[in-house]
């Protein structure tokens, strides 16, 4: 008999002991409704700036920084701006439709395409990473980002800054407002690689629960929110 | 404390290699009481702003015990959605058996070094020193668990493993192990492990990580941590291996929000934990091994009661509000789990005879049961071995305690019975401060508390002088007046 047999066969009899005892058998419980409708933040879902503003402010609260801009141009400026200020001299980045747009009117040199078969050494040698995400939560300041490969499950992590861009469309207000689409991509039986929930960049209060930023992962997290 | 052995893991020694704690104050457990403390008011608060987090608790537990009830089909649900996309699923009865597949991994990839994100269900394992000794380098990526790793410790809490430690002594060590110029500066000394450990995750075969929740609808493995060391674990290394114990599974994907909001409040008073990372399978030319391990889990089936301890999801709320765990620190429990669901878990994991004492380790106060998210009844949980601890062969079953509890049953059996034993007792207290050396337990205990001073008069006799009413008509001199400081206990 394998482990598995073995494992599966002493739960099934520890179960049967359990139902003679009356405790097993349940019947599945209903999905809880993590924020029920009278949430004080529920009128802010039909006001698309009060939500924004909600989400700078999360992100805030954890230390993150939101730049808002009303159009794409205003976007392509305000990057150019970012990468000058904060003295990044080029930027890795992802290909996708959102960050081709965003970076259109980058120099050339300054922008590292980042390839699926890149190798670790070289992503984390970049000094910033530019990602898109699939969903932006308001009442928590954070972006879903979904990395099916390797090299994009590195760019969160590796370099010591991270950028993502998203459209104000694509704020949501709570996890459970997005979970209908995000359960749908975690029960797609071709999905792979991980779906990351990021609120704020990486910290740690091991010591003395003082609060460091930046222990292993990105030290800046910097949401572009177009629209 | 170094544990260097399974035996010696599963001795539970607790009250002995660390029962100094209850009475001598140590200074690392000092910054562990402060450090408790700030994280339960902190997380309460978090947790009290709310309104409905009662609820979520109440229905948290509902799924867990549903996903008690059928954990096996619910096993098989997740090992065959997450096997379709890739992963291969392993199965280990028992700490060894799970770590037979861990090297065999390592074996077939030629893996020589590992990055670890924390994982309980390793320390269960010993595996650091099972790597080691097959000649492969495990280094702990959590700063936490670096920082214990380095200094040859186990975790002394189940979230921040190096709570009892300052930022001096990390200096210390930092300076003796990596030959560090010496600093307290929290920034500095986090700065130096992220250098050290960039190159360890840029150099590793293989990354080992735990997991906080199996969802068996989607077969998603779901980890949630701040630092982004397991994001870096899980991802640079060609090979995860990830340990699931079989309790950590979910029924319903779309169980998942009330639970990653439950942890995150209550393990650290965030909303939602930095990095949540829900793995569908592995990233194309990755492998990902998921093993699941019993380790005596499977034992607690068949006792309903007990179910309850199988519910945990690990956010350490219990320990920061138990007054014992405070002052004792998580070592004093003897094996991986500390606090009062160490108290309630350990003793089915290793066996009621190694780890019978560990139930009583407790006031029973009930602010553990207060504050778990997944509303865990600890007292009962912890009353509930009591009774079986009592009743099965265990430590707290010994030939000894039956004698001890048995003479007190007959002491306390009639009046002239009571009244014989008070007057041996009162002797004995009177002489015993003039021992040189109490034995045994006694000896224990008197070496930090005090013995009281014995009346002159014992309140029987003092109630059969006032005619049998105390006399309450009369002004009462009190039966203890006279009393002045205790006696301080001998010391041997």
């Amino acid at each position: 008999m394998t482990s598995r047999d073995a494992i599966l066969q002493r739960i099934g009899k520890g179960l049967a002991n359990a139902a003679a005892a009356g405790s097993a058998g349940l019947a599945p419980p209903p999905v809880s409704e993590v924020w029920p409708c009278d949430h004080a933040s529920h009128g802010a879902r039909s006001d698309p700036q009060a939500l924004a503003q909600r989400f700078a402010d999360e992100l805030a609260a954890v230390h993150g920084q939101t730049i808002r801009s009303g159009t794409m141009s205003e976007a392509r400026r305000q990057l150019a701006e970012l990468l000058d200020t904060a003295g990044w001299p080029t930027l890795g980045a992802l290909d996708r439709p959102l960050v081709r747009e965003v970076t259109a009117e980058l120099p050339a040199g300054r922008l590292a395409w980042i390839q699926p078969d890149a190798q670790a050494r070289s992503i984390a040698e970049l000094p910033a990473g530019l990602l898109t995400a699939e969903c932006l939560l308001a009442d928590t300041g954070t972006c879903v980002i979904a990395c099916p490969t390797a090299a994009e499950r590195l760019m969160c992590y590796l370099p010591p800054a991270c950028v993502v861009v998203a459209r104000r469309e694509q704020l949501v207000e709570h996890l459970p407002a997005a979970w209908a689409e995000l359960s749908k991509r975690c029960t797609d039986p071709q999905a792979s690689g991980e779906l990351v929930l990021v609120t704020g960049p990486s910290r740690t209060s091991d010591i003395e629960k003082v609060l460091i930023l930046g222990v292993h992962g990105p030290m800046r997290l910097v949401v572009l929110l177009v629209g | 404390m170094r544990i260097d052995n399974q035996d010696h893991l599963c001795g539970a020694p607790f009250l002995k290699d660390k029962t100094q704690g209850l009475y001598e104050p140590s200074p690392e457990f000092a910054s562990l009481g402060r450090a408790t403390e700030y994280s339960s008011k902190h997380n309460r608060a978090i947790t009290d702003a709310i309104p409905w987090f009662q609820d979520w608790r109440a229905a948290a537990h509902q799924i867990k015990r549903y996903a008690v009830a059928n954990l096996d089909k619910l096993l098989a649900q997740f090992e065959a959605n997450i096997s379709a996309r890739g992963a291969t699923v392993l199965w280990a009865e028992d700490a060894a058996e799970a770590n037979r597949h861990v090297l065999a991994i390592a074996r077939q990839h030629n893996v020589y070094r590992v990055v670890k994100a924390k994982s309980m269900l390793t320390e269960e394992m010993e595996l650091n020193r099972v790597l080691e000794e097959a000649g492969i380098r495990p280094v702990e990526t959590d700063l936490g668990e670096y920082i214990v790793q380095l200094a040859g410790q186990r975790p002394v809490h189940i979230v921040t493993p190096a709570l009892h430690m300052s930022a001096e002594d990390v200096g210390r060590l930092f300076a003796e192990k990596l030959g560090e110029p010496f600093s307290a500066e929290h920034a500095h000394l986090t700065a130096t492990a992220r250098r050290h450990l960039r190159e360890e995750y840029l150099r590793a075969e293989m990354g080992i990580s735990g997991c906080n929740f199996a969802v068996a609808s989607s077969g998603t493995l779901v980890q949630v941590e701040n630092e982004g060391n397991a994001g870096l674990s899980t991802a640079t290394p060609p090979v995860h291996v990830a340990l699931i114990g079989i309790e950590k599974v979910l029924p319903r994907i779309d169980d998942l929000p009330l639970f990653l909001n439950l942890l995150g409040r209550s393990g650290t008073g965030q909303k939602l934990t930095t990095y949540t990372h829900l793995i569908h399978g592995p990233a194309p030319g990755r492998k990902l091994y998921i093993i699941f391990l019993d380790n005596g889990r499977s034992n607690v089936l068949a006792d309903p009661a007990a179910w309850q301890a199988l519910y945990c999801i690990r956010c350490g709320a219990c320990l920061n509000v138990c007054p014992v765990y405070r002052r004792v620190g998580g070592w004093a429990y003897g094996w991986v789990y500390p606090g009062p669901i160490g108290a309630a878990l350990t003793p089915h994991l290793v066996g009621l005879e190694q780890a019978g004492t560990l139930p009583f380790a407790s006031s029973l106060c009930g602010a553990c049961g207060e504050v778990c998210p997944v509303k865990i009844d600890l007292p009962h949980q912890l009353v509930h071995l009591r009774h079986r601890a009592t009743s099965e062969p265990s430590p707290m079953n010994s030939r000894l305690e039956r004698l001890t509890w048995g003479l007190w049953a007959w002491a306390m059996g009639g009046p002239r019975r009571y009244g014989l034993t008070m007057w041996a007792v009162r002797w004995g207290v009177r002489m015993s401060r003039f021992l040189p050396w109490h034995p045994g337990k006694l000896g224990a205990w008197t070496r930090g508390r005090e013995l009281p001073r014995v009346p002159a008069r014992s309140f029987r006799a003092w109630w059969r002088k006032r005619g049998g009413d105390g006399g309450l008509s009369e002004s009462l001199p009190s039966p203890l007046a006279g009393e002045g400081q205790g006696v301080r206990g001998n010391h041997a």
